[in-house]
C-alpha cells in the first residue's frame, strides 16, 4: 500500500476500487506502529479508527452518499477538542482533561466522513517553535530524527511527513503551522483571521491565532479548506467567505501577478542555504510570469517584540482558567488553602509556559502597560497599515518561511532571544490577520526549506494559485524514514 | 532595567510558584529587555482598531437547555457541586 | 458634607438566555450546576456569543436614565482569580479607547436633587459560593455556576447623594424604572444589588461591598457615616479603602489589603467584535421606552391641572399612577389624584398591604362620583376606602351597608341640629357671641351623623338657627 499518496489521489483510488478505506486505514495504523516510537508525532490514537473506516466502506458498497473525504486519515493537533478524547495541549495540567464537546472544524470533517488517526504532539499550549516544550517528550523530524520538526505543530507536521496520515490540522499563532511545514517539507497554511472557526481550539492568543491545514500538496490544502472554512455561529470572530471554492481555479497560474520580496525578511539572518533557495525561488516566480520587486516594510524589526508582548498578555489571561478546580489532573483540594492549591496546581505548567505567563502578567500591568502592551498594540496597527499599503501595489508578498533549516535538539532552546527570532518571518501574517502559506521548496543536506507566500485578506483562492504554481517548479526527494 | 523583585511579585499575582525555579526570573528579564526595542519606533499616530459587527448580527436571545449533564464529566463533589479549596 | 455614591448591579432576569451563551438567564429554578454549558463554564476552547437582546436592554436602561449612548460598544477582560469565576477573568466594559460602554453621562432626579449617572456597563455575573460547615476546620467551599454568565447591567453614580434617605428614594425610583422597562424583576432575590461609597467633609472615599439588600445598604451607610464622623472628631484620618458589610455584627469591616494589590490587566476581549449600534436602532429603542417619571409628571400637571406635589407622588410610584390612569376620566382626574394622595396612601404604603389590597380603579372612580353627587362626604369616603381595601366590596353596596350615605336632607339635618343645640347649650351661647366658634357645633353634628351630614348644608342651617 502506497502511503505516500495525496488526499486527492487517495480519494480517486478508493472511488475506483483500488483499495478499501479499511485497507488504507489499517496500513496507516501499521505505519504508526512501525515508526511512531521513533518519531513520537502522536500523543494519543483513535482506537476506533478501523471501525470508522469499516462504516465508510459499507456506505460505499451500499451506494449511499459518502462524505467528500472518503475516509482519508487525518491527525489533529492535541489543542483541538474532540468529544470523549483526552485533549492535553501537551501539558501535565490537562493530563486528565477529556473534552465534552467537538471543535467545529472536526465536526465538519467528520460530517464528510474523514477518519481521525489520533491527536498529535505540540509545544505545550502551542507556545514554542520546536516541539521541545511538550511535557510528553519532543517529536522528531522524520527527515532526520536528530533534528527538530519545528513547532508548535511539530507532531502534526511529523505525522504527515512520516506518512502516518495524509494530512493534519494544526494551529498557527506566530508561525506554528508554517514553520513546522517548512521544517518537514509540507504545505502549511495560516488562513485569514476569521476564515476558520476557532470553536474548540484551546486558546493561546485568541486575537491572532487560526487553525491551519498541513498537507503534502497544495491541492490537498485547497481540498481541506473547502471543508473547514466559513462562518460559524459558534465563533463570533468568523467571517463569511461567500462559499468560496478554493480548488476550482487553483491551476490559474501567476502570469502578470506582482510579487513583493519583503526586504526585511530576506536580508541578514538567513542561513546561506536558505538565502540561495530564496534567490532561486524568486527566479522561479519570474519564470512563472510573476513580476518580482523588493518591498520594504520598516515595522518588521519590531514585530517579534510586539508579537511576544501581545501573545504573552493573552496567554496569561487565557491560561488563568487552569486552576485545577473544575478539570485538569488529579489533586484533592482537601487540606489546601485556595491560593496555595492553585499555585501548586500551576507548577504543572512547563518552563516555557510558566515564563510566558509571568511575562503576560508583567507587560499589561498597570505600571508597565504603557511601555510594553499598549506600544505593542500600536505596532500592530502600524504594521497593518504598512502591509495594506503594500497590497495596493502587490498581489503577493514573499520570503523564506524560516531563516534557517531545521537544527538539532537542544541547539536553540537556551537562548530565548534566538528562539524568538525564528518567528521573524512568520509573525507578520498573524499580527495583520493576512493569509500566508509555506510551500516546500527544497531539501539541502537532507533538511527541508520552505518558501512563504502572503496574500491579502480573504484572498486564499489566488494565494493557492501562487502556491500551486511554485510547487509545480519543485522536485523534492522522498522522506528517508 | 527591569526589577527582578517586580518579576517575582508579578509571578505571585499570576499564581505562579517560583520557589524551585528562580532561573525563570532571569530569562523573563532577558525577554523584557529585548522588548525595549519597542521604544525606538514612532507610534504617535497609531489607533487601536478591531473587528466589528452590527447589533443585528448577534446571537438571538433564546434559552436552549443542555441535555448533557455537563457537571457529571467535570470534577464534582456530591454530584452537583464543584468544590473549591478553603477560602480565607 | 457627606457624599455617597452607588454601584448598582441589575440582573436582566427577563431575558431568556445568559449574556454569552444560551443557558437560562434566570437561574433560580435549577439544581446546582444544572444550568451550565461549555461556554459559561469557560471550558478550554469555548468562545463567548454576545446576546443581542442584552445589548438592547442595557441600551434602553441607559436611555431611560438620560445617558449618552455610543455608536460602538466593546468588551474588556478584568483578570483576577476567584473560584466563582470560571475563566478567572470577567468579561465587562471599560471606557479606555473612548466611550465604549453602553451608556454614560446620565442623571436621575431625586426629590429635586440631580443624581449624575457616571456610566452604565454590561457584564457577566460570576457563580455563587456556598460555605458549609461550622468550624474553621470542617468548613468547605462549594461553587454553583448556574449564575455564572447571567447578564448584569452595572449602574455607577457620582457621589451625589447627601444622605441615606436620598439613596433609599433613588433605589425605589430605580427599581420601578427598571421593572417598568421590563428588563428585570426587582422582587427576585439578588436581582438588584447595590454597593456604595462614602466620604465626609471632603475626606477619603471608602467603598462598601458585600451588601445583601437595599435595607442593609441603608444600615451600612448609616454605620459608615457614623464611623467616619467619630474618627474625624478624634482627628484620625479616614483611610481610603474597601470595607465589607458584616451582616451578623451589623458593622463595616476593613477588607484585606489584597484588594489594593489587585492588578486587573484590563485589555480588549478579542473574542467579541466591537458592536455597532446604528442610529436607527437607537432611535427605535428610544421611541419604545415607556414614559419616564418626569414626563409623566409633566403630563399630569399640564393635562389635568394637578398640583405638582400631587403629580410627583403619582408619577414616581407605578402603583399609584396605574390606579390613577385607569380610574380617571377627563373631568374627575384632579379628584381621583387627590383621593389617592391624601386618603388612600396610608392604607397601601407597603408592598404587603398592596398585595393584599382588594381596591380597584373602579372603586376610586365610583367613590369620586359619590362624593361629587353628594351621596358621600369626604370624611366618610376615608372610612369607605379602608373597608374597600380590606374587602373589595363595591361602593354602592358599602353606601347602604355601612350607612355611609351623605345626609343632605335639610329636615333630617335640622333634626340633628336641634338635638345638638339641646345638648350643647353653652356652645350655642358662645357661637352667638363669637361666630368663629360655630365649627364646634358643626363638628358635633358630624359626630352624631357619623360624618355623613353634608358639612356645607349643616353650617348653613346652624348659622340660620343661631340668628
Amino acid at each position: 500500500m502506497n502511503l505516500k499518496t495525496s488526499i486527492i489521489d487517495y480519494i480517486n483510488d478508493v472511488k475506483s476500487g483500488s483499495f478499501t478505506v479499511e485497507e488504507f486505514t489499517s496500513a496507516t495504523i501499521q505505519r504508526i506502529k512501525d515508526v511512531d516510537d521513533d518519531v513520537h508525532a502522536y500523543l494519543s490514537l483513535n482506537e476506533s479508527a478501523i471501525d470508522d473506516a469499516k462504516i465508510i466502506d459499507k456506505k460505499i458498497t451500499a451506494g449511499e452518499k459518502v462524505g467528500a473525504c472518503y475516509g482519508f486519515p487525518i491527525s489533529i493537533k492535541d489543542n483541538i477538542c474532540i468529544t470523549g478524547t483526552k485533549t492535553t495541549c501537551a501539558s501535565k495540567i490537562l493530563e486528565n482533561f477529556v473534552a465534552p464537546y467537538t471543535a467545529t472544524v472536526v465536526n465538519k470533517l467528520q460530517n464528510e466522513d474523514v477518519v481521525i488517526t489520533g491527536k498529535t504532539n505540540l509545544d505545550e499550549f502551542a507556545m514554542g517553535l520546536t516541539t521541545e516544550f511538550s511535557a510528553y517528550g519532543p517529536t522528531k523530524n522524520p527527515w532526520n530524527l536528530k533534528y527538530v520538526p519545528g513547532g508548535s505543530s511539530g507532531g502534526s507536521a511529523a505525522s504527515v511527513a512520516a506518512n502516518e496520515c495524509l494530512a493534519s490540522l494544526g494551529s498557527d499563532t506566530g508561525g506554528s503551522v508554517r514553520n513546522p511545514a517548512s521544517f518537514c517539507s509540507l504545505v502549511g497554511l495560516k488562513p485569514t483571521y476569521g476564515l476558520i472557526s476557532r470553536y474548540g481550539l484551546i486558546s493561546y492568543a485568541n486575537s491572532i491565532e487560526q487553525i491551519g491545514p498541513m498537507t503534502k500538496t497544495v491541492k490537498d490544502c485547497g481540498f481541506l479548506l473547502n471543508i473547514i472554512a466559513g462562518q460559524d455561529n459558534n465563533d463570533d470572530t468568523t467571517i463569511d467567505n461567500k462559499q468560496s471554492d478554493y480548488l476550482k481555479n487553483i491551476e490559474g497560474g501567476i502570469e502578470g501577478k506582482r510579487i513583493g520580496i519583503i526586504k526585511e525578511m530576506t536580508a541578514d539572518g538567513l542561513s546561506p542555504e536558505v538565502s540561495t533557495a530564496t534567490k532561486d525561488a524568486i527566479q522561479d516566480f519570474e519564470k512563472l510570469g510573476g513580476i518580482c520587486e523588493e518591498v520594504s516594510l520598516p515595522t518588521i524589526p519590531y514585530t517579534v517584540a510586539a508579537y511576544y508582548t501581545i501573545t504573552s498578555t493573552e496567554a496569561g489571561s487565557n491560561l488563568a482558567r487552569y486552576d485545577n478546580i473544575r478539570y485538569g489532573y488529579d489533586l484533592d483540594s482537601e487540606g489546601y488553602e485556595y491560593n496555595s492549591y492553585i499555585s501548586k496546581s500551576r507548577t504543572r505548567f512547563g518552563p516555557e509556559v510558566t515564563r510566558r505567563i509571568i511575562l503576560g502578567g508583567f507587560v499589561p500591568s498597570a505600571g508597565h502597560a504603557g511601555k510594553y502592551f499598549l506600544k505593542a498594540l500600536k505596532v500592530k496597527s502600524k504594521l497593518i497599515s504598512e502591509v495594506n499599503n503594500a497590497f495596493e501595489k502587490f498581489d503577493f508578498l514573499i520570503s523564506p518561511t524560516a531563516p534557517v533549516q531545521p537544527f538539532q535538539f537542544g541547539e536553540k532552546i537556551d537562548d530565548p532571544i534566538t528562539l524568538m527570532l525564528l518567528d521573524y518571518n512568520t509573525v507578520t501574517a498573524n499580527l495583520t490577520g493576512k493569509p500566508a502559506i509555506s510551500v516546500p521548496y527544497r531539501v539541502v543536506n537532507g533538511l527541508p526549506i520552505g518558501m512563504q507566500i502572503m496574500g491579502n485578506s480573504l484572498k486564499e483562492e489566488s494565494l493557492l494559485q501562487a502556491a500551486y504554481a511554485l510547487e509545480s517548479k519543485t522536485e523534492l526527494p522522498e522522506v528517508p524514514l | 532595567m527591569v526589577d527582578e523583585e517586580e518579576i517575582i511579585r508579578v509571578a505571585k499575582l499570576m499564581k505562579i510558584d517560583l520557589e524551585d525555579h528562580v532561573e525563570h526570573v532571569s530569562r523573563v528579564k532577558k525577554m523584557l529587555e529585548y522588548f525595549d526595542i519597542l521604544d525606538q519606533i514612532d507610534l504617535s499616530s497609531e489607533e487601536i482598531t478591531s473587528q466589528e459587527k452590527t447589533l443585528s448580527e448577534l446571537r438571538k436571545d433564546e434559552f436552549l437547555p443542555n441535555d448533557k449533564k455537563l457537571i457529571e464529566v467535570l470534577k464534582n463533589f456530591r454530584e452537583h457541586y464543584v468544590r473549591a479549596p478553603k477560602m480565607n | 458634607m457627606t457624599k455617597i455614591g452607588l454601584e448598582i448591579h441589575c440582573q436582566l432576569t427577563k431575558l431568556e438566555s445568559k449574556l454569552f451563551c444560551s443557558c437560562k438567564a434566570n437561574y433560580r429554578e435549577f439544581k446546582p450546576n444544572h444550568n451550565i454549558c461549555p461556554i459559561c463554564m469557560g471550558l478550554p476552547g469555548s468562545l463567548p456569543r454576545l446576546n443581542q437582546k442584552a445589548v438592547e436592554s442595557a441600551t434602553s436602561i441607559a436611555m431611560a436614565l438620560s445617558c449618552e449612548t455610543p455608536e460602538k460598544i466593546a468588551f474588556f477582560r478584568k483578570n483576577y482569580f476567584y473560584p466563582d469565576l470560571p475563566k478567572n477573568f470577567q468579561i465587562t466594559q471599560l471606557n479606555v479607547y473612548g466611550d465604549m460602554s453602553v451608556g454614560g453621562e446620565g442623571h436621575v432626579d431625586v426629590e429635586g436633587k440631580k443624581i449624575k449617572i457616571r456610566r452604565i456597563q454590561l457584564e457577566e455575573d460570576p457563580g455563587r459560593l456556598i460555605y458549609e460547615g461550622e468550624s474553621e476546620r470542617t468548613k468547605i467551599t462549594l461553587v454553583d455556576y448556574n449564575r455564572a454568565g447571567t447578564p448584569l447591567v452595572e449602574i455607577v453614580t457620582d457621589p451625589d447623594f447627601e444622605n441615606p434617605r436620598q439613596v433609599r428614594v433613588f433605589l425605589n425610583i430605580l427599581s420601578d424604572l427598571l421593572e417598568n422597562l421590563g428588563v428585570t424583576e426587582p422582587g427576585l432575590e439578588g436581582a438588584i444589588r447595590a454597593d456604595g461609597n462614602v466620604s465626609i467633609e471632603g475626606g477619603n472615599k471608602v467603598e462598601i461591598k458585600n451588601i445583601g439588600s437595599f435595607h442593609d445598604l441603608e444600615k451600612a451607610l448609616h454605620f459608615e457615616i457614623t464611623r467616619q464622623q467619630s474618627l474625624s472628631e478624634r482627628d484620625i484620618e479616614i483611610s481610603q479603602e474597601t470595607r465589607h458589610w458584616d451582616d451578623k455584627r451589623k458593622i463595616t469591616v476593613s477588607s484585606r489589603s489584597k484588594e489594593e494589590d489587585q492588578d486587573y490587566r484590563y485589555f480588549l476581549e478579542n473574542d467579541i467584535p466591537w458592536v455597532k449600534i446604528p442610529q436607527e436602532t437607537r432611535d427605535c429603542l428610544k421611541k419604545d421606552l415607556p414614559e419616564s417619571i418626569s414626563s409623566k409628571k409633566e403630563r399630569f400637571v399640564a393635562k389635568f391641572n394637578i398640583a405638582p406635589q400631587v403629580a410627583d407622588i403619582l408619577a414616581s410610584d407605578k402603583y399609584y399612577s396605574n390606579l390613577f390612569e385607569n380610574a380617571h376620566s377627563d373631568s374627575d382626574a384632579k379628584d381621583i389624584a387627590n383621593l389617592i394622595t391624601t386618603d388612600l396612601m396610608g392604607f397601601v404604603d407597603t408592598k404587603e398591604k398592596r398585595e393584599e389590597s382588594k381596591l380597584t380603579s373602579q372603586h376610586l372612580s365610583d367613590l369620586v362620583a359619590a362624593i361629587n353627587d353628594k351621596t358621600l362626604t369626604r370624611t366618610s369616603s376615608k372610612t369607605a376606602l379602608q373597608e374597600i381595601v380590606k374587602s373589595g366590596k363595591s361602593v354602592k353596596g358599602l353606601l347602604t351597608e355601612m350607612d355611609l350615605d351623605q345626609v343632605s336632607d335639610s329636615s333630617e339635618i335640622e333634626g340633628i341640629i336641634m338635638q345638638v343645640f339641646e345638648e350643647e347649650k353653652q356652645a350655642v351661647i358662645d357661637a352667638k357671641e363669637n361666630p368663629e366658634t360655630v365649627n364646634y357645633l358643626v363638628g358635633k353634628v358630624m359626630q352624631k351623623t357619623k360624618g355623613k351630614a353634608d358639612p356645607t348644608k349643616t353650617l348653613e342651617l346652624i348659622k340660620l338657627k343661631l340668628n
